[in-house]
């Protein structure tokens, strides 16, 4: 367990040498660069925005040239493509794509411009198509809809906001201007919104009939069509197909691009690169002839990367030790066996300063509390046999997945031996199974005991673990302190509180009536209660003496100091809370017998088994699926709220260091 | 006419009890992960990267329905509704649906309350995906108070067995 001890790093270089020094720091990954300050007389910072808003545009426009090219050739994925993790390349093929940048930016603007050629001509045809569904009522009508009349004839074509028959029209017309004789009327559709008709008359009396007609709610079209509405649906369906055919052609011109799409995802890492230095660079400071890169470097990488600067590349490396005031970052540094809970340290808080990594301890916990909690054979099997074989097909999967899916392994191999002690292999399935067809009576007999039978023994022992976690968390408290060399309030806040609390358990224990209460098998001697009993006053004294040692005023200390022994009421309520063990482990077995049992309700006869495989697999699926979220979640409670309470803050910044923030490739070295 | 045996009445409050007990966990279970559920579904529609870590937020109200299931299931099985024999006392009937009482009620109640903290922590992560373990404990403080619940039920109802009444 360990936190990465780290040195600050300060490199003096000639300019003529910076993009082959950034590159070489940014490919080895080793050093995060900060801002310090420097003579600004001398040294002065290169603008670097528009650079790199340049290469943010450059990728951003290959990014979308991707996406349409996807959306018409979308490229063949598997379900397990994300565990595949990132394909190395080589670095040459890095420098390759370098110089091809400029060419492939020109293609894909070429699919740029075509796809939003296509996305214009998509918007143009609904256009045109809404067009064409305003004139299907008009169809009928075979002279121009803007026509107004004859040199003796007045015409009248539009619509009336209800539904008319032509006897209607007619007899209305002939009610509401009697003056007007000789009306054709021609209704060309008529739907409960609307009527469109044609309607002619001696133009002499046009006037009046258009006054009328306007009294009724008569109404001109509001795009009128020049030529006839069918010559004009003709017309524009001729340009919808043209909009579709030049849509196509655009859609056939992208798709032989499809063969650059690696290029196209090389370019975009090769830009995100560039963004990701340029950055750097700016906030470097530069004279004339020298730059100057500052920032952390871990320890144990310092000197390779000083000798590697210098040698190959005459740079001036000079290493320091971090003082107080630096906000050093964290990076930490742990085995095969604790390195995977690093991830859910890293959900609460990387440690802060002078904390422990307490990876460790935290992962021995880990995997104990979640396979007391899941704690069954069957299922742990199935974690044990999926993570590990994902691990073992996907050898180049991220690292962050990775850590996650070893966690879960490790916690299978828990799983797996809690339920061996407490016999249980998806719930009491061989017990069932072998009652319903096979008429035998089998069953996995528990190493330990079965936990729905003595509920109460296992309620204890979450308990005792709970009392070992929590004073484990005392102790790496105890620790952390001794290492500042404040051994006094080592004592007084852990030496303390383990003799109050550890006192206070071992009085109970002799205590007659609360072996009776518990069901417990033995009880102490009363020598060795008493002596647990006057452990636990001094450790009241000295809290109630030492809690408030922060304050001067006497009368002060002493409330702090009671308040402080009030705290073993938080004590109470932490061991309380590890009785989820014993209530997530009994869900999960009695889940999954009730899955069973359902199961093999229908018996024993063919459509029985088909049933009882059905039952199995969906039940323990659903089961499984729960409560590993359970168990998962409460693990990290116990973790985050009862463990970490006692030692742990966090507030540590994590190690970013400069280095290649690659989506789609990894940039590998070759030797 | 015979005489009327009050203990016929126990097996009837025993089964209240259990079937008390996945009613309204059940129903405290359904109304939480629904309003998880809906605000899960509003940050996956701005960020489906974020699947994942809300779907773990929106099942974490869901557990006391299990819990519930599980009090009713062990109280079926030690009544005898589930094969043995179902001769259950006045008095015993009323014990097991006392023990049934503290997973119901605090089954209901602690998932709707959990499902209100759950849907703030869904907030949370949608504004701050790396504070998703901290997002995580929030509701989990409230579900301990179902998992004590939980625990009073389950040692009540595995010990009524050997109570002499």
């Amino acid at each position: 367990m360990a936190v990465m001890p780290m040195k600050r790093i300060a490199i003096y270089a000639l300019k003529n040498r910076r993009k082959q020094i950034l590159e070489l720091i940014q490919r080895r990954g080793v050093v995060e660069i900060d801002d310090r300050k420097a003579d600004e007389t001398v040294f002065a910072r290169m603008d670097t925005v528009p650079a790199k808003a340049r290469f943010e545009n450059n990728a951003a426009s290959l990014q979308a040239a991707l996406e349409a090219l996807d959306k018409l050739e979308p490229p063949e994925k598997s379900l397990l493509a994300s565990l595949n993790g990132r394909d190395p390349i080589p670095l040459s093929k890095y420098e390759e794509t370098a110089q091809q940048a400029g060419e492939l930016l020109k293609t894909a603007s070429r699919i740029n411009v075509l796809w939003k050629k296509c996305a214009d001509n998509r918007a143009e045809i609904l256009r045109l198509q809404t067009q064409i569904r305003a004139l299907e009522p008009w169809m009928k009508l075979d002279i121009s809809m803007r026509t107004l009349g004859t040199p003796t004839a007045s015409v009248f074509i539009g619509s009336f906001p209800t539904e008319y028959t032509e006897e209607t029209l007619r007899a209305m017309i002939a009610e509401g201007a009697p003056e007007v004789d000789g009306v054709t009327v021609e209704v060309l559709s008529a739907a409960a919104q609307q009527t469109c008709v044609f309607l002619m008359c001696h133009i002499s009396q046009g006037l009046k009939l258009e006054t009328y007609l306007r009294s009724i709610g008569f109404t001109y079209p509001a795009e009128p069509s020049k030529t006839p509405p069918a010559d004009r649906v003709q017309k524009l369906n001729g340009r919808i197909e043209a909009l579709q055919a030049e849509i196509d052609g655009a859609e056939a011109e992208i798709r032989t691009f499809k063969d650059q799409r690696e290029a196209i995802l090389y370019t975009i890492d090769y830009f995100t690169m560039r963004t990701e230095k340029y950055d750097v660079l700016g906030r470097l400071w530069q004279s004339t002839h020298v730059f100057i890169i500052t920032g952390y470097v871990p320890a144990e990488n310092a000197d390779a990367l000083k000798e590697e600067l210098e040698t190959k590349l005459e740079a001036y490396v000079e290493l320091s030790a971090p003082d107080e005031n630096d906000d050093v970052p964290v990076k930490l540094k742990n085995n095969a066996f604790a390195a995977p809970v690093e991830g859910v340290l890293e959900s609460y808080s990387m440690p802060g300063k002078k904390e422990i990594d307490p990876s460790t301890i935290m992962a021995i916990f880990y995997y104990f509390l979640f396979g007391m909690m899941l704690s069954d054979a069957g299922y742990g099997l199935l974690m044990v046999l999926g993570c590990g074989i994902i691990l073992w097909k996907f050898k180049n999967m991220e690292e962050g997945l990775r850590k996650t899916l070893t966690m879960f392994f490790y916690c299978g191999i828990s799983t797996t031996f809690w339920g061996i002690l407490f016999g249980s292999f998806f719930g009491d399935a061989v017990t069932v199974i072998g009652k319903t067809f096979f008429n035998a009576d089998v069953g996995i007999p528990a190493l330990w005991f079965v936990p729905v039978e003595e509920p109460m023994r296992l309620l204890l022992f979450s308990f005792l673990v709970g009392i070992i976690h929590l004073f484990a968390g005392l102790g790496a408290q105890f620790y952390q302190l001794a290492r500042q060399g404040k051994w006094l309030d080592a004592i007084y806040d852990v030496v303390f509180w383990y003799m109050l609390v550890g006192g206070g358990i071992v009085y109970l224990l002799s205590m007659q009536m609360f072996a009776d209460m518990v069901a417990l098998s033995f009880t102490l001697p009363a020598a060795v209660g008493n002596a647990g009993a006057i452990a636990a006053g001094i450790g009241a004294v000295g809290i109630i003496f030492t809690s408030g040692r922060a304050s001067r005023n006497p009368g002060k200390r002493l409330l702090k100091g009671l308040y402080g022994l009030y705290g073993v009421s938080s004590y109470l309520s932490d061991i309380l809370s590890y009785s989820r063990l014993l209530a997530l482990g009994l869900a999960t077995g009695v889940i999954a017998s009730v899955f069973n049992q359902m199961g093999a309700m229908p018996g024993n006869n063919p459509l029985g088994v088909v049933i009882f495989i059905f039952a199995f697999v969906v039940g323990h699926t659903l089961n499984l699926g729960i409560n590993v979220l359970g168990a998962y979640v409460h693990t990290n409670r116990l973790q985050f709220v009862e463990f970490f309470g006692k030692f742990y803050e966090g507030g540590g910044r994590k190690f970013a260091p400069f280095t290649t923030k690659t989506k789609y490739f990894k940039i590998t070295e070759e030797k | 006419m015979e005489k009327f045996d009050i203990n016929t009445l126990g097996i009837v409050f025993a089964l209240v009890g259990a079937v008390l007990a996945s009613l309204l966990g059940g129903i405290g279970s359904a109304i939480g992960v629904g309003m998880t559920g809906q605000a899960a579904a509003g940050v996956v529609s701005e960020n489906p990267t974020l699947f994942g870590k809300v779907l773990i937020l929106q099942l974490l109200p869901g557990t006391q329905g299990i819990y519930g299931l599980l009090i009713a299931f062990l109280t079926l099985t030690n009544i005898g509704v589930l094969g043995g024999s179902a001769e259950i006392t006045f008095a015993k009937g009323l014990l097991y649906l006392a023990a049934c009482l503290p997973m119901a009620i605090i089954g209901l109640i602690s998932a709707k309350q959990q499902a209100k903290a759950s849907v703030a922590s869904i907030a949370l992560v949608a504004k701050r995906p790396d504070q998703f373990g901290k997002a995580m404990i929030f509701p989990a403080m409230v579900e301990t108070y179902a998992v004590l619940a939980l625990l009073v039920s389950l040692l009540a109802v595995a010990n009524i067995g050997g109570i002499a009444v």
